[in-house]
């Protein structure tokens, strides 16, 4: 195939080179570019020819003639357009207010655009930083349609069975407590299959990945650190391969440095194989036991993540026929790796490109507006010019010339203003929220803010420029215009005012339903007191702390933690509220039928220390609390929330009632019945807008956790007790920390902190769109006044009072905004459907909002109509008739 | 009798044509030019020149259709006038009386 010329200089040529000269000039350029064999060397000389020919005649017909107005004198296109281009420069220049609002307009507009498209792009359009990302796969169970992690066997046969993917390998997020420093600290990370890092086609920067030989039982415990753990914990030691990690529960072997930026679901430091706690005891072989298992794959070329998904249904069927015991009632779900990832947030950001594409519409019907207004001052000017020489086609070609230039500088402001925004916006952030670290203004921002502006450009600039340049040239000359309405841009600027009023209807009732959301959110009873409470967690891992031990250390540091200065009182539990838990155990009642498997009922059994409730502050709502009776050898009791009370024992008294964690079959040494001593209210386990699930806790005294999270309750701010709750813990273990710890209300703050950005941006938008659509109606009005000053000083003059003249101005002007406000009411509850995924408690066809919006909005245009119609009256009739 | 000057470039170009005859066209002369007066101008300049040339009557030019290795494009195949022809001659002349009493200091050295 023939190497051609490039077309871009060719381009160059044909727009710069006038006439028969172009022809000619191309031709021997064209016919140099292939006798120098069409090589990129003869390519580069073509370009600098090009270049240099295309400079020199720079769209002149000779080199040094003056430029032409019309087109049939032999200008090139290039040179009547940079014609355009100087003159609309001379005409802004004289106008540098009405450039500057422009400006900031479109700068407001095109800059918010951008700056929510690079999050949209940053989460949800970017691929995931991995190889052919697209093939990857995130795999995990169903149980009875609830998602649910593996169990390890069930994911052994799946590997066995699927024939979809390239590779499968599974993971469990975990972590580790660093020791043998001086601060130990919690480390997160994740136990691995082998060929977890091969099925991401991830390789380590230095050392090796793991091995079949390192992911078994009893094989020496080798780790791959991330980059960053290499660096700050152990000082981009050059020597790191082979060197020693002492985590409490093992010794560690670095065989290996993942590359930086590494990040897998969420930032993790320490990678291990899984194949090192599969041990016979240790409950993963139980086909019944899913531990926090996900599985990860790369599909075989040509399968879709359909019919994988269909694939992995059948296995799991397969599986519950063979094993009905354990498998019974369990599916399967196959999804991208990088929706898993994304689900989260997806919708919230689609519903802010949604509000982004109104603020930038309305920018440019603002700005239309404005250029009409202009357009009607210009009469004069532009009937001259376009009686002067090429018609109404060279008069619109000028005005769309004069938008573009105007959207293109607003572009590249509002660029500007994106970046900032950008930054703002991520530092704004909840850290939780995925692919956070991915948000940057890159190549597609820009392209999308210069394609923003153009746009706009062509949006805002065809109307009027169609508009002003239908005038009757002839009377505008004549100045027969006296009686205002030769044309009437008026009706188009009411109806484009109209326009702008319902996109500003719109972006304030999504601010207005977020703002109840967030007022619906903050008023969620939790259940218990937050303030003054200071939390953190504990982890006692490892083979040297036994049960025994436990529970020694456990009273122990309740003693020495509540004795601090500051502190009411302090206690124990598994999981706290809000931040939640997913431990949930099925669990059989004794004075009931025992329902098929698929349907026994499910609770978050959570261990707790004896002074937990008046810690919390949860109100006991009958019987008692776990007091000294409950030692090591008493009966086993358990205290349930009212949840669970009402759907297990509705309109019964629980108390004395026994149930058992665990299966029907499961014996009683493993799992005994424990009677039910008291009920409590209900408590926001996980998140403040989710529902309550059923709660049974049981003594920790009986049941020791590994893993707790401590609570204090205290006399003073919560947070100036960490140092000393810290020391507390470190005098007892100084291999133990204190970790993650937070003020109650700090960690609530930061569950709800998803739903407060959006609120924040939202109101930020629905106040730009307010303002820019008062300052619009403002400016209407104005001009009308100004307009009809003749017509008022006649009617005054005729006997018509000033109050009479106040109120025809500001009828017209409510009516043009209810107008407005009504079509924007019927867009409101159109688009209802999408803002649903963000709100709390709120429909999204609220009529509460909805009507303090439209009162908002029609106050804020009656304020912008009065203030100019004021000056109405207050022009002497005298000067007005004699204006002209 | 009065001409417009040539200047040395424009001399050269002329030059340049006279030599190229009826293969006188745009890329030809930018290569005579180099090969043979080492001149290396840019592609804007010569056509410029050739323009300018026109301008003051010295050149001319006939248009010709042009082969698939120009995509069809026509040529323009310039050729010197008798004013042209006359320009040159009178120049070299003009040279050659202020060279006249130099060759001594001008000349090769032997």
């Amino acid at each position: 195939m023939r190497r051609e010329p490039p077309w871009l200089a060719d381009w160059l040529l044909r727009v710069s080179l006038p006439g028969e000269r172009r022809d000619v000039i191309r031709g021997d350029l064209i016919e140099e570019f292939f006798e120098g064999g069409a090589t990129p060397a003869a390519r580069r000389r073509f370009w600098r020819h090009a270049l240099s020919v295309a400079m020199r005649y720079r769209g002149r017909s000779r080199p040094g003639a003056a430029p032409t107005l019309d087109r049939s004198g032999g200008a090139t296109m290039l040179e009547s357009i940079a014609y355009d281009a100087r003159y609309a420069v001379r005409s802004l220049r004289k106008r540098p207010g009405f450039v500057a609002v422009v400006l900031a307009t479109l700068a407001l507009g095109i800059g918010a655009s951008t700056a929510i498209f690079s999050i949209f792009h940053g989460i949800v359009v970017k691929p995931l930083p991995f190889d052919d990302a697209d093939r990857l796969v995130f795999a995990r169970e169903l149980d009875g349609g609830e998602g649910s992690s593996f169990a390890w066997p069930n994911y052994l046969d799946f590997k066995a069975r699927a024939q979809s993917y390239e590779r499968l390998a599974a993971s469990q997020a975990n972590s580790f407590t660093l020791t043998g420093v001086s601060q130990p600290r919690r480390v997160d990370g994740r136990l691995v299959t082998w060929d977890f890092f091969d099925v991401l086609r991830v390789r380590p920067q230095r050392g090796r990945s793991f091995t079949d030989a390192d992911d078994r039982a009893g094989a020496t415990p080798v780790a791959l650190i991330s980059d960053r753990f290499w660096r700050h914990e152990l000082n981009a030691d050059p020597g790191v391969l082979g060197r020693s990690v002492r985590m409490t529960e093992l010794t560690f072997t670095v065989v290996g440095v993942l590359p930086p930026g590494f990040r897998y679901m969420r930032t993790e430091d320490f990678f291990v194989p899984i194949g090192l706690t599969i041990t016979k005891d240790s409950g993963w072989l139980d086909r019944g036991n899913h531990f926090g298992l996900y599985a990860v794959g790369r599909l075989n070329a040509g399968v879709t993540v359909e019919q994988a998904h269909a694939e992995a249904q059948r296995i799991a069927a397969d599986l519950a026929r063979e094993y009905p015991n354990t498998n019974s009632g369990n599916g399967a779900r196959v999804v991208l790796l990088k929706d898993r990832l994304i689900n989260a947030v997806r919708e919230t950001v689609v519903a802010l490109m949604g509000a982004v594409g109104f603020l930038l519409l309305l920018a440019c019907v603002n700005v239309s507006n404005l250029l009409i207004a202009r357009g009607a001052a210009r009469q004069h000017e532009l009937a001259i010019r376009a009686a002067l020489g090429g018609g109404r086609w060279r008069l619109v070609r000028q005005l769309l010339v004069e938008s573009l230039m105007l959207s293109l500088a607003g572009g590249v402001l509002g660029l500007a203003l994106a970046f900032w925004l950008v930054r703002g916006l991520v530092a704004l952030a909840p850290p939780d929220i995925p692919r956070l670290d991915e948000i940057s203004m890159n190549t597609a921002s820009v392209f999308f803010g210069i394609g923003a502006a153009l746009a706009s450009g062509i949006v805002f600039g065809a109307f009027p420029a169609f508009q002003v340049s239908s005038q009757r040239q002839g009377h505008v000359l004549a100045g027969t215009t006296r009686t205002g309405r030769a044309f009437a841009p008026n009706r188009t600027r009411r109806v484009l005012m109209a326009a702008e009023v319902a996109i500003a209807l719109v972006l304030l009732t999504g601010c207005g339903l977020m703002a109840r959301t967030m007022m619906r959110l903050n008023a969620v009873d939790p259940g218990f007191r937050a303030d003054s409470l200071l939390t953190g967690r504990l982890s006692l891992t490892g083979p040297a702390w036994t049960a025994e031990r436990r529970r020694t250390f456990y009273g122990e540091l309740l003693r020495r933690v509540s004795a601090l200065p500051g502190v009411e009182r302090a206690a124990l539990t598994l999981s706290l509220p809000i931040e939640g838990s997913q431990w949930g155990s099925v669990f059989v009642v004794r004075d009931k039928p025992v329902p098929p498997r698929a349907e026994l009922p499910s609770a978050a059994f959570v261990p707790v220390s004896t002074g937990y409730f008046d810690t919390m502050g949860i109100r006991l709502l009958r019987g008692r609390t776990f007091g000294p009776q409950e030692t090591a050898t008493s009966q086993r009791v358990t205290v349930v929330n009212e949840s669970l009370a009402h759907r297990l024992w509705p309109g019964e008294d629980p108390i004395g009632k026994q149930l058992k964690q665990g299966w029907p079959e499961t014996p009683e040494d493993q799992s005994p019945w424990r009677e039910v001593i008291g009920v409590v209210a209900d408590v926001k386990l996980e998140g403040v807008d989710q529902e309550t699930p059923m709660q049974a806790f049981v003594p920790i005294h009986h049941d020791p956790a590994r893993s707790v999270a401590l609570v204090v309750r205290t006399t003073t701010d919560p947070a100036s007790l960490i140092s000393s709750v810290q020391a507390a813990v470190l005098s007892l273990d100084k291999d133990l920390p204190f970790s993650r710890p937070r003020t109650m209300t700090a960690l609530m703050g930061e569950a709800i902190s998803r739903q407060r950005l959006s609120a924040t941006v939202l109101a930020m938008f629905a106040l730009v769109a307010v303002l820019v659509a008062g300052v619009g109606l403002y400016g209407v009005i104005a001009h009308d006044v100004a307009e009809r000053t003749r017509e008022t000083g006649l009617r005054m003059a005729l006997g018509a009072e000033r109050g009479a003249v106040l109120r025809l101005f500001v009828r017209q002007g409510l009516v043009t905004a209810a107008i407005g406000a009504a079509a924007g009411l019927a867009a409101a509850v159109a688009l209802s459907r999408w803002m649903q995924a963000l709100l709390f408690d709120v429909t999204a066809t609220d009529p509460l909002t909805y009507a303090a919006v439209v009162a908002l909005l029609l106050g804020v245009s009656g304020v912008a109509c009065y203030v100019p119609a004021r000056r109405a009256t207050r022009i002497d009739p005298l000067l007005a008739l004699r204006t002209d | 009798m009065t001409q417009p000057p040539v200047g040395e470039l424009e001399q050269l170009v002329l030059l340049s044509i006279l030599r190229l005859g009826s293969e006188a066209y745009g890329s030809r002369v930018a290569r005579e030019l180099e090969r043979e007066a080492g001149r290396h101008l840019s592609r804007g300049a010569l056509y410029t020149t050739l323009d300018r040339l026109e301008t003051k009557g010295f050149v001319r030019w006939k248009t010709q259709a042009g082969g698939a290795e120009r995509k069809g494009l026509p040529l323009r195949v310039y050729s010197v006038t008798a004013r042209g022809i006359a320009a040159v001659r009178t120049a070299h002349r003009l040279l050659n009386r202020m060279w006249s009493g130099l060759e001594d200091v001008l000349g090769e050295q032997r």
